[in-house]
């Protein structure tokens, strides 16, 4: 079965590691791997029994042999080839297979704004922060898959940002699936310390025609005052799948800005938290889907609201034509002590053909009674009213419903105040629509 | 000279309903006629049925817009052609601005009839010049195609449009509704300014007042589906004066 094999895998996974590391295996890092194994071994393989993945099948994704490959020698060209962000000037994290690859990335040197190094025994015995945030923000006990990634990553990655970054740092993971099917696990850590501003840009690429399943952790700490602008891509290969999870833990009159584009790829399964945790924190949650073929891209996004004073906007749209499928499920917690929340989400789905599906599902819990919190969803067709009047002006159909499904995406990216990098995501779009 | 426009004994309805019931109507040159009648005549119908929306349905007659058969053309050809239609309710669309709809449209008309696109330092100068017309503010442009327009603001960016496209024929649909008069002064001195001997406008309102500013060659009304009466200006004072009961007390209605 496929599950009994997925699960030997990462057995087998977590025993080479163990191997590869050799006599790390005894540090507070290896623990927390020993640990995630567990989670996962108790956790098990979720189905669409399982409330979270009701409408999420991973079943698919396990019939594949999908192995480990820390050792790829992916050529230099061939990654700079990858993700190339024509209006935004970069800094380049390289993560081939879950390994950093130094050799391809270009980071920033003696710039005091940032560092970036690798997430150590040591690091965390020095570095009491990075010590209670890194697999504490996203516990292995969050989902299996996240457990899966706790307990294989063998390297993580600690963005420390102090002050103000002064270029996007945009962080590549890369699936080698040219000799085998794949499985690779890149985790992250963003520390953004007090008052620092940062934009952190996530995206995934496979390389190679075999099965690739990328399971990613991202967890991001923002300090006091300061501003995180996170945005995900991923506009992947037919044989890529994906399972993300990033947690954001916000805290005083600190911002979190998430945008999340998703034009491509087999599977995509995002989990987005933002836990608003200090008065005066806020998040902004967006996130634009265009699919066709047999693509199938899930959001699962939780906004959480602990402390009084917060403020927080969601808006996801998907755009779903052929035989594609659509999830989105916006969790809105609002605890007993949250009270002057304001909290809005919205959801619109566009579906270009009959065989497309979306299914939405909004969930407002509020325990707090001075609060304001709304949310909506709609799902259907290109208004024909708006059509009419296009044509009326003189477009031909076929470019009125062009604009109009353009003009339904594009405007979630409004939102943003990075015109390069909003730029660059219209350009995502807009291909994804052609 | 040929007219612009006629409609010969056309009838038309919406979801097996008859509201049109044999119009007949010739625009020709330089004219300005104005459609009146009460609510539910068949005004809008009308409009609707020239700009050519598909959820309405052609049961007889026919419509010769400048010697072509315009119940053939698509929205999009009639648009070419030369139609416009004001829009009663112009439609909000976010996302897409103001400035871009109109190059999108302008040069989809060009297209259209076989004209090279307008390069975009000369569209600015013709938008920067019609937009005077309307006394619109720059600031329309880069803003979503009427989205939190108010009522006469939308109607002012629907006279803009009219005056980029240039056509042959306007269809003003209940352009007067819900504008005060300051509103209705800017659209209709916008109309006026645009009338030349080689185009013509068709002006469809339930109130005289608009026909104070935009004066009518030929005045009809409309009474459930039918022209019930046509005549020169002072026809809409006298309609203005006497209510539309007079109009269908005048005029026997079919059983």
């Amino acid at each position: 079965m496929s599950i009994e094999r997925f699960n030997d895998n990462i057995r087998n996974a977590f025993g080479s590691l163990e191997q590869r590391i050799n006599g790390a295996a005894g540090g507070a890092l290896h623990a927390l791997r020993r640990s995630a194994l567990e989670a996962f071994t108790t956790q098990g393989v979720p189905t669409i029994r399982h409330e979270e993945w009701k409408y999420t099948n991973v079943l698919p994704l396990l019939a594949s042999d999908l192995q480990q490959s820390p050792d790829s020698d992916l050529a230099a060209h061939d990654l700079a080839a990858l993700g190339h962000m024509p209006d935004v000037d970069a800094w380049r994290l390289v993560v081939v297979n879950g390994m950093v690859r130094t050799d391809v990335s270009t980071l920033p040197e003696g710039d005091a704004a940032v560092t970036v190094q690798m997430i150590t025994d040591d690091l965390l015995a020095s570095h009491p922060r990075v010590a209670a945030a890194f697999g504490h923000i996203t516990p292995a006990s969050a989902h299996p898959f996240v457990a899966v990634n706790a307990a294989l990553t063998q390297q993580g990655i600690l963005v420390h940002v102090h002050g103000r970054l002064a270029r996007p740092l945009h962080i590549l993971c890369v699936g080698d699936a040219r000799a085998s099917d794949i499985l690779h696990t890149p985790r992250v850590l963003i520390l953004a310390d007090t008052h620092a501003e940062a934009t952190i840009i996530e995206s995934h690429h496979t390389v190679g025609t075999f099965q690739a399943l990328d399971v990613t952790v991202v967890e991001v700490l923002a300090e006091a005052g300061s501003h995180v602008r996170y945005f995900k891509l991923l506009h992947d290969a037919n044989n890529a799948s994906h399972i993300g999870s990033t947690a954001a833990v916000v805290a005083r009159d600190a911002r979190a800005v998430c945008a999340t584009v998703v034009t491509g790829g087999r599977f995509v399964r995002n989990d987005l938290h933002v836990r608003l945790v200090e008065p005066g924190a806020s998040g902004y949650l967006y996130g634009v889907s265009v699919l066709d073929g047999t693509s199938f891209a899930d959001n699962h996004t939780v906004v959480d609201h602990v402390a009084p004073h917060c403020h927080s906007e969601e808006l996801y749209k998907g755009v779903y034509d052929d035989k594609s499928v659509g999830v989105f499920n916006g969790k809105i917690f609002v605890r007993e002590d949250a009270q002057k929340t304001t909290a809005y989400q919205s959801n619109h789905a566009l579906l270009l053909s009959e065989s497309a599906q979306i299914n939405a599902k909004p969930q407002l819990e509020i325990w707090a009674d001075d609060v304001k919190c709304s949310h909506g969803a709609t799902t259907g067709q290109l208004n024909e009213d708006a059509l009419f009047y296009l044509r009326a002006r003189g477009l031909p159909e076929g470019d009125a419903r062009k604009l109009l499904t353009h003009a339904f995406a594009a405007e979630v990216m409004d939102h943003l105040d990075d015109d390069a990098i909003r730029t660059h995501m219209v350009a995502l779009i807009d291909e994804a629509l052609a | 000279m040929q007219p612009i426009l006629t409609i010969d004994n056309l009838r038309a309805g919406i979801e097996g309903r008859e509201i049109l019931k044999g119009v007949s109507l010739t625009v020709r040159p330089g004219e300005v006629h104005a459609i009146m009648g009460p609510n539910g005549s068949g005004k809008s119908t009308l409009a609707s049925v020239l700009a050519g929306r598909e959820d309405y349905e052609v049961l007889g007659g026919s419509v010769t817009f400048m010697q072509k058969d315009l119940l053939e053309m698509a929205p999009e050809e009639r648009a070419g052609e030369g139609l416009f239609l004001a829009f009663q309710y112009p439609v909000e669309i976010p996302g897409v601005s103001t400035a871009n709809f109109l190059k999108t449209s302008v040069n989809a008309v060009r297209k259209y009839r076989g004209q090279e696109p307008l390069e975009a330092a000369a569209f600015l100068a013709l938008m920067r010049e019609k937009m005077k017309l309307v006394e619109m503010d720059q600031s329309f442009l880069s803003r979503s195609l009427n989205e939190g327009f108010s009522g006469g603001e939308k109607k002012r960016n629907e006279v803009f449009q009219m005056a980029m496209l240039e056509p042959t024929l306007s269809v003003l649909d209940e352009t007067d509704s819900g504008l005060d008069i300051d509103a209705l002064r800017i659209v209709a001195s916008g109309v006026n300014a645009l009338r030349s001997p080689s185009n013509a406008t068709v002006v469809i309102t339930h109130y005289q007042r608009l026909l104070d500013y935009i004066v009518p060659d030929v005045v009809h009304v409309l009474v459930n589906g039918r022209i019930a009466m046509s005549g020169g200006k002072e026809l809409a004072l006298e309609l203005e004066a006497k209510g539309y009961d007079w109009v269908k007390n005048t005029v026997p209605v079919e059983a």
